[in-house]
């Protein structure tokens, strides 16, 4: 986004003055309707004041519902009271000037002192010594900080005794939130703080930095309330057609009755205590009506006692105005619903519901050269059909059997035919988090029965979707720039590498795996019916070269997934693997190569062939590797976690060799030939080693395992091949589980001095400080099932809360860098042009064009 | 604890016929250029005042580059 240069904003406050020259009507009647169901005159819903019902007729503007735009009004308080909003002012004010005189409380001297400061603030970059800013004293004193001269004056003025110019000793103030005012004890009254507010002068004013000639600060003290229109505060027609009025007017009524009251009992002559009860009830009142949170104020209910929501309630929070209703709008074009997998669909496509597809629109923009084109959608009476046309002018008509046959005669070049979703046309989809740019893409539309949007599950991964009830969001574009933006930056096809580290974020995932590794094994071999059906399930109806024996083999079926005269060489977990002129000559292919360990060839082919070859790639070995996944019949068995008697004793070495290890390290602890560690004691430095040597088992046990195991151990391939698992989850329920830990240490609180009553007091054991021997297969014994329990909430909450921390940091870090961009001389800008970095990332490379040379890494 | 002087990218201040230069360069006045406090260790150094402009010649492993920096009071 472009920002624009805004030359300063003026906030000010009303004056009664103004706030009667704004209003259309003085409000006098604590009521809305009579009993006719008509608006009172002079009451709250004044017809002056606008009018929300159709039928009537504004009596200020004479406009009818839809095109009054409302009117302010006016209550006339007979006893002024408190801003509550301003009361901190208030008081600041008060302690800055004098009790008597009601001058700043400063020598001349002093004021020639400060002068500059002001000056320089006020009229920074302002030449005009009129336009003054107003600013909150109190947030100018946080905002300049201790060491301003500005606060420094705050401060000062607070501890003055005795006034400079009149030499009167200065009273105790006190301000009991949020609205009363003490002088050495005594209440005040509003109507006596305004006059003392009044008397300031308007220079000294100026010097704590508020402009006079826009904001008096008697004003902060309210004679006239400014109603606002209806339009603000509608009220609603229930359907047994009673009126139910809005908190706002609830709140005004309540404001006017005790306004009344007071009117009449002074009018009466009514003792002086029942007068200030009154006064401070309207106070109550006005306090309420601006913020019904107000801190030691009992919040205002409504009859339900619910807690009425008041002006500062409509606009605070994540439900307010300005982040729900500002900042957050509702889109037109957009469709959202639940999403499922489909493997017939292409990464670029996007499944959507017939019904969704009947209800959203493409714009025609009618030229000469496609006005049939446009026309046969309106002629159309079934599915592909226009639902509305726009005519020239701008009117949207909606196309139905009786106007059909008009419309479409009267079609001409500069009208817009909304036709129907149809396939092939272009749709952004989006999943919420939107965290990076992959979020939001540009799939071609495939019309589909059903009620869920279906994506291809190589797509899910950028998306960062699932299907377990996850929805997704779906919009249309609706203007040419928008279409073309999204056809050649955001198809999933062209997003194949990523923008963070130029790596392939679509690639194959666990049975695509693990199926390419057994289809490329050496010893595969396929009879000619088989490979014939393996080549028509990826749509290749010509076999490749058959061995002598007559049979083909899988890597020469993978091969025909491969685009014409690759050459690559890559590495997987087998060793190397070469592709030579389009042929897989040599080695297999596994994750490093397909999936998300590297997909260097995905990101080859991409590089070379370009994003239509690659998704057909992509999606080719996916469908390949699935057949010869279900074709092999991939699966584990309890046989595969089994453990043999050589096995185990394998494991009671280890353990033996781990913990007499561990208990050589506590011998010399004990007897104080351990060498400490630099920067930690002894303890932490025994803890440490004692550690690393408890968590070595597991190595040890791998290794053995990697050993024994062999590739006939479905899981262990698995795990090899990296398509699902890894070997620790095979040490955990093969052998042993090794040490647990809590924030990184062993074990160490419960009980005085041991973890569990189980254990000896300070047993510095390994069994005691966490360390289980035993196997998942196996089962745990009663105190290694706890110490596993504590491992795992740990782990559990630092997980949770890692996520959410980093994930709000990620999100300032976007929100701040949000609008930068690269401009053309490669330097990267802010919204305003300023200069972030002269060169981006400090050598101009874009990681998705990177490649890294043969021999240098 | 101040850093090694080897770490530090060499700092040059530019006249202002230079920095003007820089600015049409990039074009953007001086006060669109990131910023240093002329109380910077490399500023005092310098004599580098508010207003000035500061070029800063990095030598990265990715490679040499030179970024700018304008001297703010403070």
């Amino acid at each position: 986004m472009q920002a624009e240069g805004i030359e300063y904003i003026k906030f000010t406050t009303l004056s009664p003055e103004r706030i009667k020259r704004m209003s259309v009507a003085k409000l006098i009647v604590p009521d809305t309707y009579n009993e006719d169901g008509y608006p009172i005159d002079g009451g709250l819903v004044d017809q002056r004041l606008g009018v929300i019902d159709p039928g009537l007729k504004c009596k200020t503007c004479g406009g009818r519902a839809k095109t009054c735009p409302g009117h302010f009004g006016h209550i006339e308080l007979v006893r002024p009271v408190i801003h509550p909003e301003f009361s901190k002012t208030i008081y600041l004010l008060l302690q800055s000037t004098c009790f008597q005189c009601h001058r700043l409380l400063l020598t001349e001297a002093q004021v020639q002192e400060i002068q500059p400061v002001i000056k320089t603030f006020v009229s920074a970059e302002e030449p005009e010594e009129a336009a003054v800013t107003t600013v909150d004293i109190t947030t100018l004193a946080s905002v300049f900080g201790e060491q301003d001269s500005r606060a420094i004056l705050i401060k000062k003025l607070k501890s003055v005794k005795k006034c400079p110019h009149c030499t009167t000793p200065q009273p105790k103030l006190k301000l009991e939130r949020p609205t009363f005012f003490y002088v050495d004890g005594n209440k005040q009254k509003p109507d006596e703080i305004r006059d003392w507010l009044s008397k300031i002068p308007d220079s000294d004013l100026k010097l704590i930095g508020i402009d006079a000639t826009a904001t008096r600060p008697e004003w902060f003290i309210l004679t006239t309330l400014l109603v606002p229109p209806v339009n603000v505060r509608p009220s609603i027609t229930l359907e047994s057609g009673e009126r139910s009025e809005d908190d706002l007017t609830h709140k005004l009524v309540d404001i006017m009755r005790i306004n009344q009251r007071l009117e009449q009992d002074i009018d009466a002559g009514a003792p002086q205590i029942i007068i200030d009860d009154l006064w401070e009830l309207l106070q109550y009142q006005v306090t309420t009506y601006f913020n019904n949170e107000t801190p030691g104020v009992p919040v205002a209910r409504h009859r339900s006692t619910r807690p009425l929501k008041t002006l500062a309630q409509r606009l605070k929070g994540k439900e307010g105005r300005l982040r729900y209703n500002l900042s957050g709008k509702r889109v037109n074009f957009s469709a959202r619903t639940v999403i499922s997998s489909d493997a017939s669909l292409t990464v670029n496509q996007v499944g959507i519901p017939s019904r969704i597809a009947e209800n959203l629109t493409v714009p025609i923009y009618v030229a000469l050269w496609n006005v049939d084109y446009a026309r046969k959608y309106i002629d159309s009476k079934a599915y592909p059909t226009a639902i509305n046309v726009i005519m020239k002018d701008g009117i949207r008509k909606r196309v139905s059997d009786v106007n059909r046959e008009e419309l479409s005669k009267g079609l001409a070049p500069g009208m817009i035919v909304e036709r129907q979703l149809v396939d092939g046309d272009l749709a952004l989809f989006n999943r919420q988090p939107t965290l990076h740019r992959m979020s939001i893409m540009a799939h071609t539309v495939k019309v589909l029965p059903g009620r869920t949007m279906r994506l291809h599950v190589s797509v899910a991964m950028p998306y960062n979707a699932d299907f377990d009830g996850d929805e997704m969001n779906l919009h249309i574009p609706q203007s040419l720039e928008a279409m073309a933006e999204a056809r050649y930056l955001m198809q999933p096809k062209d997003q194949v590498l990523s923008a963070r580290d130029g790596r392939p974020i679509l690639f194959t995932e666990e049975d695509e795996i693990i199926g390419a590794y057994l289809l490329t094994q050496d010893n595969i071999k396929f009879a000619k019916d088989d490979a014939c059906r393996m080549l028509a399930g990826i749509d290749v109806y010509e076999l490749p070269k058959a061995s002598k024996d007559g049979t083909y083999t899988g890597k020469s079926l993978f091969s025909k997934t491969l685009p014409k005269g690759l050459n690559f060489e890559g590495k997987t977990a087998d060793g190397k693997t070469t592709i030579k002129n389009g042929e897989l000559v040599d080695g297999v292919v596994d994750e490093k190569m397909i999936g998300g360990g590297g997909g260097t060839l995905i990101a080859k082919i991409f590089d070379e062939y370009g994003s239509d070859i690659c998704m057909h790639f992509l999606l080719n070995v996916a469908k390949l590797s699935l057949m010869m996944t279900a074709k092999v019949g991939m699966t584990v068995s309890v046989r595969d976690y089994y453990n043999s008697d050589a096995i185990l004793k394998e494991r009671t070495k280890i353990v033996n060799e781990v913990e007499s290890k561990a208990n050589d390290i506590l011998q010399k602890y004990k007897n104080n030939q351990l060498e400490r560690l630099p920067g930690y004691t002894r303890k932490e430095t025994f803890e440490l080693i004692v550690m690393a040597q408890l968590e070595e088992a597991r190595h040890l046990a791998e290794n053995v395992l990697k050993k024994s195991l062999t590739v006939e151990n479905r899981a262990f391939l698995m795990a090899k091949v990296r398509a699902r698992g890894n070997i620790l989850n095979f040490v955990q329920t093969n052998m042993l589980l090794g040490q647990q830990s809590i924030r990184g240490r062993r074990p160490s609180r419960g009980y005085t001095g041991r973890i569990l009553p189980y254990f000896k007091r300070s047993s510095k054991l390994p069994a005691a400080k966490g360390f289980i021997k035993s196997s998942f297969f196996d089962g745990l014994q009663p105190t290694e099932f706890y110490m596993h329990a504590m491992g795992a909430r740990d782990s559990a909450m630092t997980k949770s809360l890692v996520t959410a921390v980093s994930g709000y940091l990620q999100r300032r870090l976007v929100n701040a860098m949000q609008d930068f961009y690269v401009g053309k001389d490669l330097s990267v800008r802010d919204a305003s042009g300023g200069l972030v970095q002269t060169i981006y990332g400090g050598d101009g490379l874009d990681p998705t064009r990177v490649r890294i040379a043969k021999g240098t890494m | 604890m101040s850093a090694p002087r080897e770490l530090i990218p060499e700092h040059k201040l530019l006249s202002e016929s230079e920095a003007k230069k820089v600015s049409k360069e990039y074009g953007i006045p001086l006060e669109k250029f990131p910023k240093i406090l002329e109380s910077d260790a490399q500023c005092t150094k310098l004599g580098a005042k508010s207003g000035n402009l500061v070029a800063i010649h990095m030598d990265d492993p990715t490679g040499k580059y030179t970024t700018y920096r304008y001297v703010v009071r403070g």
